[in-house]
């Protein structure tokens, strides 16, 4: 998957659909206003990561959060934007938690059956690890994560 | 026909079903750190049709794609996952907002169908979507 930034859209089905969920039924929307749409869509995120990354190299942060992001939408005008952002945050946050705990646990369960007493107490130090590794988020995960899908 | 492989046929399911290859690229490229843990999540995103797990319906634009988009801007060096995730989602919200914008217009032609024209129309009119000007083909 080659991407350059000329390739970079996002997906015309799901485009289509959002919009159609946020319009009345028997409205229909010709070929090239989604097209446009999904374009427009793709500028909007240029532009609210270039906007949000100021305020972290504000904050002189190499990482943008979610902190900056939303700043960025009060910049852009999309205040609008805030309390519906602010509210799937947390419910991927919960869900983000909800999953950790969830793997961890089949990991345990997984390591359990094939390793005995002395992997555990190596396994408790790497979960430690992890934890830590997942709480300064990106910081290693990118590292390891960027040579797999994205080539700069 | 749904039950196709979804991980091979990827061109199918880019045009018929996005949503599971989009499960797919969301669940690889947004939890990159957990690489190891890959197998609770392509179960659940092999499903054909609307998203499985309650965590994935959050967000109906893939992470991985925003994640690229993003990444696409040589000032920025690393991203947070819940950031990616948040501008996936303002973008969504941002789409149902243009769309609904031009409606109006369509709807002051008379028409029920949205065409370009109305969208150039919102676009300068609104000043929220000045950033837009000169930017589409």
């Amino acid at each position: 998957m080659a991407e350059r930034p000329e390739d970079l859209n996002l997906p015309n089905a799901v485009i289509t659909r959002i919009i159609k969920e946020a319009l009345p039924e028997g409205v229909n929307v010709s070929k090239e206003a989604r097209k446009a749409i999904s374009q427009a869509a793709s500028v909007f995120v240029l532009y609210a990561t270039s906007c949000a990354n100021n305020f972290a190299m504000k904050a002189k942060r190499k990482t943008l959060n979610a902190g900056d992001v939303l700043a960025a939408m009060e910049e852009m005008e999309f205040e609008r934007f805030l309390q519906p952002l602010r509210e799937a945050l947390e419910a991927y946050k919960k869900g983000q938690k909800g999953k950790r705990e969830a793997s961890e646990q089949k990991r345990k369960d997984k390591e359990k059956k094939t390793d005995t007493e002395e992997t555990d107490k190596s396994k408790e130090e790497e979960e430690e690890e992890e934890e830590e590794e997942r709480m300064e988020e990106e910081q290693e995960g990118e590292n390891e994560g960027e040579e797999e899908e994205v080539e700069n | 026909m749904c039950c196709v492989d979804y991980s091979t046929s990827t061109m199918a399911a880019a045009v018929a079903v996005p949503v599971a290859s989009v499960e797919g690229e969301q669940d690889r490229c947004g939890v990159e750190e957990e690489a190891r843990e890959q197998d609770p999540e392509e179960e659940s995103s092999q499903q054909p049709g609307p998203i499985a797990t309650s965590q994935n319906r959050l967000a109906k634009l893939p992470l991985a794609r925003i994640k690229a988009l993003m990444k696409a801007d040589p000032d920025v060096s690393l991203a947070s996952q819940e950031s990616v995730f948040i501008i996936a989602k303002a973008t969504e919200l941002f789409v149902e907002m243009i769309a609904k914008d031009a409606l109006v217009y369509a709807q002051q032609g008379k028409r029920k169908t949205l065409q370009r024209k109305d969208l150039d129309n919102a676009i300068e009119a609104i000043d929220e979507f000045a950033f837009l000007e000169g930017t589409l083909d």
